[in-house]
């Protein structure tokens, strides 16, 4: 027995290394490969410069990964994120003091997760198609509100979340901490966190426990509507402006951050700590493909074909016992 | 019984579209009495549970809780009025450790002001902890429920049941998963909670269990209340006839014969990542072949591999003389006349929202419709003959699967692979929580598919039935055939010991 043991230790990697999940693997050969290729990759600037591009990226990826845990899908974050950009830009100037501008946004986002909610938990719709409804209203209201064009605000308490720095940290990285640290409280500390996972590994379980699993599955799309909300006022912020089509197939790349996470389809697995490691490969993605200067066609395909590949290298690795 | 019961059920009625599941049926228990609850697959016993449980609404009847009547809404009043329930279903979050599993729905907030929205973890793992060890059990309060064993689970749905201060404890078939050694240490757990004044509603199949562990036994049949007895006044043939209303002559009919042709030969078969070392056995037509060994023996991971419905490293199977090519897939298999009948049903066996007709043609469409175009009639009389033929207990072939009772829906499954005309059967768990009557029924069918020259490979957890069954047995432990055992040398003892790995048996290669 002791020898068996022993030999099947030295074939497979140290324990520690087999928890590493691909997605960190691969980041890695990213960062290297980029690093040779152009030398203004590896820079703090540029590190900077990811931060930034990847922070709305995480507050969506974040909403992503909860509502992945329930076994649900959120295909209207990225219209959510467009809609509630112009609703606080349109609030300013409308007049509405900045604050009270973004707060609108917020709730825009709020709101719209509460309709997806609403349509999941009791008009028993599935996530896929509600929130495929919701893409359809929120985009199409955004393009009909802004006149198909984008919009302009430069108020500076509006401008600060997007380009302002807490001493050195930029803002949108802050937000995307603060939200980091909010969803880690609800999942890890309240009983609502509690209550996603059993609606993704047992629903009928927690069911018959007692939990009131419609209506936490209600609170599960609002709290991914607002955090929709909340990306879409912070890219707003950065861009000084709201676009009608910026948030188009950002919910794609917030649902592969939270696969390439470890985040999965089946019985409530996986976590938000994984979903950083996810966003942080798609943000590396992005950046060192403009750095190195591929054209932005090509650019499309390549990240696709990463994601699916490193998706594919976990699967594979776990399979033949090689990661856990 | 004397004093006042913790639980009186009166005249209930419970109709489902196209079945009464619960006739007139009366039911009570007392402070510290085990009282059994038995019947066949269908008979009502799951949905009576579930209504005391608060999960369905009776149609008529009466429920007194310590001589008071109530109106039991929804499972949280049923907690709160001290009653609680392990399902027949699995009901842990997988994802989830051990105290959140026992707290879900009740975990205990923090006391600092403004931080009343948050779980107190210290404290609840710190209960958790104090009522694991006053059940005598070791499980780790923060260990992730998917990766604890079967029975580990089962501890932590009694912890779950206990937690709520419960008088009522309702347990839904617990042992249907177990081995003998875990039912031992359930047993000792409900001796303990019989001795707090806990009162406990025990359903099972294994009626041996019921001497061992009731005070008191309630027989339903089709859903009406048969009669209720000190279980120390009848004899296991007694609840049997009162069971299925007739008795029951023989539970493992078998008529031995000699073996013909080789059906399955497995040779030095071994996976790591399933966790199977070099296994050889074979089955010949006309043999049952019993494959003993505790949960996590990799019993199912080899059926599986063989079936192609996991991948392994090295070896070789070959499938009536011909060598199959590594990592084939089940769709090959079943071509080439071989069924595997999934240990778990629910999520391997059967296609829960479609029709009985659906599933039992759903492995045999090729073959019974060879020109593409399904012809409802020939469905029908495939279907209506396996109804038959197994006694499903269905209004009719269009009914969904879902709502069959646990043990019709694994005679579904049953159903599904014999119209496929394998010749080759592997049977994981063949009688899992399936009553007496249909015990007897699958075996016999069992019988009769090695007499018209099928091989059956058969798994399970219950050494009579392997013993009763099977024409040679072999053990497994730890991934590994460790003996072959030919039946007249199989006794219990033997098989346990080597089960738990204390005895190398010879593992004869060939
Ligand atoms: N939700 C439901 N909808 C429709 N019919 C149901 C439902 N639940 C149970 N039934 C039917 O009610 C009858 C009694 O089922 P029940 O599950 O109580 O049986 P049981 O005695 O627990 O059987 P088993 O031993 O197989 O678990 C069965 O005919 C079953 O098909
Ligand atoms: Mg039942």
């Amino acid at each position: 027995m002791e020898t068996r043991a022993t030999t099947e230790q030295t074939k497979s990697l140290p324990s520690l290394l087999q928890r590493v999940p691909a997605v960190a693997w691969v980041l890695l050969a990213l960062i290297a490969f980029f690093a040779m290729l152009a030398p203004g990759f590896f820079t703090l600037g540029n590190f900077l410069n990811i931060a930034v591009q990847g922070s709305v990226l995480m507050v969506l990826a974040l909403a992503a990964t909860i509502v992945i845990l329930t076994q649900g899908i959120d295909l209207s974050s990225g219209a959510i994120l467009t809609f509630s950009g112009i609703i606080a830009v349109l609030s300013m100037q409308a007049g509405l003091p900045a604050p009270l501008a973004m707060l609108a946004g917020l709730l825009t986002g709020l709101a719209c997760g509460a309709l997806n909610g609403f349509l999941v938990s009791w008009a028993l719709l599935p996530p896929f198609i509600a929130t495929l409804g919701m893409q359809g209203v929120a985009g199409g209201l955004a393009v009909v509100l802004s006149r198909a064009g984008a919009i302009y605000a430069d108020a500076p308490f509006f401008t600060f979340f997007g380009s302002g720095r807490l001493l050195i940290i930029p803002m949108p990285f802050v937000v995307a901490a603060v939200a980091y640290l909010c969803t880690w409280v609800v999942l890890y500390q309240t009983p609502f966190g509690s209550y996603i996972f059993a609606l993704g590994g047992n629903e009928a379980g927690a069911a018959l426990s007692g939990v009131r699993t419609k209506s936490w599955k209600f609170g599960v799309y609002v709290f991914a509507g607002l955090l929709a909300g909340v990306g879409g006022v912070v890219m707003a912020a950065r861009l000084r402006a709201a676009d009608p089509i910026v948030g188009v197939g950002w919910e794609f790349d917030a649902i592969a951050a939270t696969i390439l996470g470890g985040t999965s389809f089946e019985e409530g697995r996986g976590g938000i700590a994984g979903t950083i490691a996810g966003v942080a490969l798609i943000a590396v993605l992005r950046n060192g493909l403009n750095v190195i200067g591929l054209a932005t066609a090509w650019q499309a395909a390549v990240i696709g074909t990463i994601i699916i590949g490193a998706i594919v290298l976990d699967v594979l690795l776990k399979r033949k016992g090689i990661l856990k | 019984m004397t004093g006042v019961p913790l639980i009186a059920a009166r005249g209930i009625y419970k109709a489902f579209p196209g079945v009464q599941a619960l006739d007139n049926v009366d039911f009570d228990l007392y402070p510290g009495e085990a009282h059994v609850l038995i019947g066949e697959n269908g008979a009502g016993k799951s949905t009576l549970m579930k209504i005391l449980a608060g999960a369905y609404h009776p149609d008529a009847g009466t429920i007194e809780v310590q001589g008071n009547e109530v109106k039991i809404q929804n499972p949280r009043e049923a907690h709160s009025l001290g009653i609680s329930i392990i399902y027949q279903e699995y009901n842990l979050v997988p994802f989830l450790n051990v105290a959140q599993n026992i707290y879900l729905g009740r975990a205990p907030r923090r006391q600092t002001p403004l931080l009343g929205a948050l779980v107190d973890h210290k404290k609840m793992h710190a209960d958790a902890e104090t009522l694991l060890r006053s059940l005598n059990t070791d499980v780790d309060t923060h260990a992730t429920v998917k990766f604890l064993g079967v029975a580990q689970q089962q501890m932590c749905e009694v912890a779950k049941a206990v937690s709520v201060n419960a008088r009522v404890i309702i347990m839904d078939e617990p042992t249907a998963a177990l081995t003998s050694r875990e039912i031992e240490q359930l047993f000792n757990l409900i001796r303990l909670l019989k001795s707090k004044g806990i009162g406990i509603v025990y359903i099972s199949h294994r009626l041996n269990e019921v001497h061992e562990i009731g005070d008191r036994v309630t027989v339903l049949r089709d859903g009406r209340y048969i009669d209720t007895k000190q279980v120390s006044e009848v004899t296991v043939d007694d609840m049997i006839s009162m069971m299925v209303g007739r008795s029951i002559e023989n539970l493992y009919p078998r008529n031995y014969r000699e073996p013909g042709e080789m059906a399955l030969r497995v040779t030095g078969l071994s996976s790591q990542a399933l966790r199977l070392r070099h296994v050889n056995l074979n089955v010949r037509c006309g043999e049952i072949v019993g494959l003993a060994g505790l949960v996590g023996a990799g019993r199912t991971e080899l059926a599986k591999a063989i079936f192609g419905a996991a991948p392994y490293d090295s070896g070789a199977v070959e499938i009536f003389g011909q060598p199959i090519e590594k990592n084939n897939s089940p769709a090959k298999m079943v071509r080439r006349g071989v069924g595997l009948i999934p240990e778990d049903r629910k999520s391997e066996g059967l296609a829960l929202i479609l029709s009985v007709a659906e599933n039992v043609v759903m492995a045999s469409l090729e073959r019974l419709f060879p020109r593409s175009f399904v012809s409802g009639k020939k469905e029908a009389s495939v279907v209506d003959g396996a109804i038959k033929d197994l006694a499903i207990a269905t209004p009719s072939g269009k009914r969904q699967v879902q709502f069959l009772s646990g043990g019709n829906q694994q005679k579904v499954v049953l159903a599904k692979w014999l119209a496929t005309n394998s010749r080759l059967f592997i049977f994981d768990e063949p009688t899992r929580g399936i009553d007496v009557g249909a015990k007897a029924e699958v075996h016999s069918l069992m019988d009769r598919l090695v007499a018209q020259g099928a091989a059956v490979l058969m798994i399970s957890s219950e050494l009579p039935e392997i013993l009763g069954m099977s024409d040679r047995v072999y053990a497994m432990h730890e991934g590994r055939v460790v003996a072959e055992v030919p039946r007249a040398e199989a006794t219990q003892e033997r098989l346990l010991a080597y089960m738990m790995g204390q005895e190398n048996g010879n593992t004869r290669n060939n």
